[in-house]
């Protein structure tokens, strides 16, 4: 039965609308434009990282195809956990096959999701397609009593040929490759697969984990220019955010903004992750709208969960004998938290008391699912997501040390909540860091202003200056540097395991280059590029100690030629400067990397319910938007009849309580929330801003909240005044907990005059 | 006796003294701009500064860490430097944070360039 325009958007196998389907869109497209692409039909390799999920997007694509009711007839197959061999899983194919074919010349979705045999098949088959689907199903029943299980597997896939051309073109999608792995066969299904489906002329798709497939198409001598490759990630941050919230509300699941960012960060962007975890707390009526409820979830679920069978299964397959599977936790998690990762197959063969044959098998699929690399020769372990090392880690505790479950469940929810402020920390922080590796790659040779590598020249010469004025002027000026041109660009971390201990990773990368692109050994150069973390102008000590880091960084990598570029937000004192000199360093504050980064390409540099008697504002932060709350706070607190005097005082602690707010919190949507509650004898404003923890509140801040009298007054500093001034200029001052950044109480009374 | 008014800092100099006039909100922003200018006329001779902050009403503690710079750049070069026409609340905040151990307080600018010109006889302290 036809239904015209109805058909658009109708969920054949897909599980979402897709409204609901985020985040794969160009996917989406590649895929359904692949099988009408001119010229000799391709196949489509579907590379897969781990936890990419790919499921969903070969289902909407199935769907997109079925109801456009066009020449291409969409087939979709599932490898499956449960085919015990190749050939079972070939008939299986078969099956599938001839069902969704039919399903699709009848325009009748509904038998997509039916069970049949094929002589149920063949009767249900229109008039137009009975005859050769009569003849395939005929000589699959002569077929399958072979004693030629090779011959049987390639009858099965080549299934789709058999589709007279006027009838349509067949586009097979074939899910869940590395499946084939598992099977207990001598016929390999996945080389089958490829070496059938490229002789078919039809165009068609193969998805499954990256290594696996690549693998496949080696083993079937595959010439890979006959193979198109679509590579799928995990999720972006965005995409993910996307993700977590279109599917919580689909499973009527409560979130708010910091729990959504958690999970994004703490999931890794991974979909089946965030749909298990969405899926549990549905199940489990729970809300996930603090740290708390979040962590809770995650470590249930972990332990007894979606996320737990996942894991548990995946073992199973990997390690199917209990005693090699307990050997095999211990020593994956020990590789885990140890130091030294790489070690030979000889001491795992030891280790793991296994035969090697079963020790290669077992290596080949940790590998496949890209939970260590192993070349044949070493292992190198320890890898893997943050969610399989905390399962590796319970289950550690649970199977190999024999802790009380009791015990671990409560560790992990504690070291789970411990965690999560450093990950939003680590995430705000990538956010808002210089992108270092980005500008390098584009230095190319071009020339820029000496300048903005010095910074004490170009603050003698600009400090105060207006932006105008430096850029004026830069454009004139005379002393041009020519960057080098820059062919590999990695973290320190890459080279040196321990250097992103002093920080964030991406804040120390090292550039290998020439200068003046000419590609010889005396031009060659690295440079070594860090970002310091420093409110102030950096001191020499911080300037020196990281010229030494990275000095013996140069010399422990055998880096001969080096060029050290330091980077300080506000740039660095004149002791630091000369010492930058002094060893031939560039030393630039944020202000010179933003120009330079405007100079050498296209960059983008770092950039309530109320109550009748309580007010709510909302400021970006920056742009003297301080001055806007204090004004506003004016206008409150005469309400109250505070005196001038007080007013100024509450206006200068709402200025430096802003101040605070956006200057350390690497905040992610760099907005301020203010809170005003008028009540007979005081004025309450509270300021909060997501984000990090300063670190000069963090000691401030306990479960209770602590009073502010315990501030260290002996600082020194000429910075961080801020929390200071506000104490003595407001009669209370507290922190309220809060998962996701800071919150600052403040409280003013109200002293009337005698009249 | 010489002016000018730079990006958005008025100043002008009297013999060897160079009055620099703050502006109504002095955060980070102004508060290099007054540097800059600062640096500006010592390194164009002047030897004595006053910093007038009648326009200024509200003031951060940025601002005021990098008056404190100011006044050590005012000692390196050997120069006077005097804050004026600051209102209440503003001395309070420098008394608070301890600004006014190091430098002078004059109650307007002509009080602070009467001090400035007996200093180059004696030594003598002003305040409110």
């Amino acid at each position: 039965m036809r239904q015209g325009n109805s058909k658009q958007g109708r969920r054949i196998l897909g599980r979402v609308t897709q409204e609901e389907f985020v985040g794969r869109t160009a996917e989406l497209a590649q895929l359904v434009s692949h099988p009408a692409v001119a010229g000799e039909p391709r196949g489509l390799l579907v590379l897969l990282a781990p936890l990419a999920g790919v499921s969903e997007l070969l289902r909407q694509t199935y769907d997109e195809l079925f109801n456009r009711q066009g020449e291409i007839v969409p087939i979709y197959f599932q490898v499956e956990r449960t085919y015990a061999t190749a050939v079972s899983a070939a008939i299986e194919f078969l099956t599938t096959f001839v069902l969704q074919y039919i399903a699709y010349k009848r325009d009748a979705p509904s038998l997509c999701q039916t069970s049949l045999t094929l002589p149920d098949l063949v009767r249900l088959a229109p008039p137009s397609d009975h005859e050769w689907i009569a003849e395939l199903v005929a000589a699959y029943n002569k077929e399958r009593f072979s004693d030629d299980n090779k011959s049987l597997v390639r009858f099965c896939l080549s299934a789709p040929q058999r589709v007279p051309p006027r009838s349509g073109r067949p586009f097979v999608m074939i899910d869940g490759v590395e499946l084939a792995a598992y099977l207990n066969t001598a016929v390999q299904l996945d080389s089958e697969m490829i070496k059938t489906f490229n002789r078919s002329h039809l165009p068609y798709a193969l998805a499954g984990l990256r290594r696996q497939v690549l693998e496949a198409v080696h083993r079937a001598g595959t010439n890979f220019e006959t193979v198109d490759m679509l590579r799928l990630d995990r999720l972006t941050e965005e995409q993910a955010r996307q993700l977590i919230e279109t599917a919580a509300h689909r499973q009527k699941v409560s979130l708010n903004e910091e729990t959504r960012d958690l999970l994004a960060e703490q999931f890794e962007g991974s979909p089946l992750f965030i749909t298990a975890f969405l899926q549990a707390a549905r199940e489990r009526n729970v809300s996930p709208t603090t740290y708390l409820a979040c962590e809770q979830l995650y470590v249930d679920d972990l332990m007894g969960g979606h996320l737990n069978r996942h894991f548990n299964s995946l073992l199973e397959e990997i390690a199917a004998e209990p005693d090699v599977r307990r050997s095999l936790i211990r020593v994956l998690h020990e590789s885990a938290i140890g130091g030294n990762r790489k070690t030979p197959f000889e001491t795992w063969r030891r280790l793991l008391n296994a035969e090697t044959p079963a020790l290669q098998k077992v290596l080949a699929q940790l590998h496949m699912h890209e939970l260590l690399n192993w070349d044949g020769i070493s292992v190198e372990a320890g890898g893997g997501p943050a969610v399989w090392l905390d399962y590796l880690k319970m289950r550690f505790r649970l199977d190999v040390m024999n802790e009380p479950r009791a015990t671990v469940v409560a560790q992990s929810i504690a070291d789970a909540l411990k965690r999560a402020p450093h990950t939003m920390a680590h995430h705000y922080r990538r956010t808002v860091n210089l992108k270092l590796r980005e500008l390098l790659g584009r230095f190319n040779g071009q020339l820029v202003p000496e300048k903005l590598f010095h910074y004490g020249d170009f603050s003698a010469s600009y400090k105060g200056a207006d932006l105008e004025e430096i850029v004026r002027d830069l454009d004139v000026e005379s002393q041009l540097l020519r960057l080098p041109q820059v062919f590999h660009t990695a973290t320190c971390s890459s080279f040196v395991a321990n250097i992103d201990q002093f920080g964030d990773k991406e804040c120390c990368v090292a550039a290998h280059a020439f200068d003046g692109a000419i590609y010889t050994a005396a031009n060659q150069v690295v440079w070594l590029v860090a970002e310091l973390e420093s409110k102030l102008e950096a001191d020499r000590r911080l300037t020196e100690t990281w010229l030494d880091r990275l000095t013996l960084f140069a010399i422990h990598s055998g880096f001969h030629r080096t060029r050290i570029w330091l980077i300080a937000k506000e740039g660095f004192s004149l002791e630091a400067s000369e010492l930058l000199k002094q060893r031939k360093a560039f030393g630039s504050s944020r202000q010179q990397f933003a120009l330079l980064a405007e100079r050498i390409g296209e960059f983008e540099p770092p950039s309530l319910p109320g109550k009748p008697d309580e007010f709510e504002i909302v400021l970006p932060m920056g742009d003297d938007n301080e001055l806007l709350a204090a004004s506003i706070t004016e206008q409150i607190a005469r309400r109250l009849d505070f005196q001038p005097e007080a007013i100024n005082q509450i206006k200068t602690a709402i200025v430096e309580a802003c101040i605070n707010a956006s200057e350390h919190s690497f905040s992610p949507d760099r907005k301020i929330y203010q809170r005003f509650r008028l009540e007979s004898d005081k004025l309450v404003i509270t300021i909060s801003s997501r984000g990090v923890v300063p670190s000069n509140l963090q000691a401030q801040i306990t479960e209770q909240g602590v009073k502010f009298g315990e501030l260290d007054e002996a600082s020194e500093e000429r910075r961080g005044w801020g929390l200071k001034l506000i104490k003595t200029l407001m009669d209370e001052v507290e922190f309220e907990r809060v998962d996701d950044g800071t919150s600052l109480r403040m409280t003013k009374y109200l002293r009337r005059t005698s009249s | 006796m010489g002016e000018s008014t730079g990006a958005s800092i008025r100043s002008h100099c009297i013999g060897t003294t160079a009055v620099v006039y703050a502006s109504d909100y002095l955060n980070k922003l102004t508060g290099e701009k007054i540097e800059r200018e600062c640096r500006k006329q010592l390194d164009g001779g002047c030897r004595a500064l006053v910093i007038n902050f009648s326009d200024t009403e509200l003031v951060n503690s940025i601002g005021i860490s990098i008056l404190l710079g100011i006044i050590d750049i005012a000692e390196r070069n050997g120069a006077q430097l005097i804050f004026s026409d600051l209102n209440t609340q503003t001395i309070e905040l420098f008394q608070m944070l301890g600004l006014t151990r190091h430098v002078l307080l004059a109650r307007d600018e002509e009080e602070a360039l009467t001090v400035l010109t007996s200093y180059t006889t004696q030594t003598s302290t002003v305040g409110h």
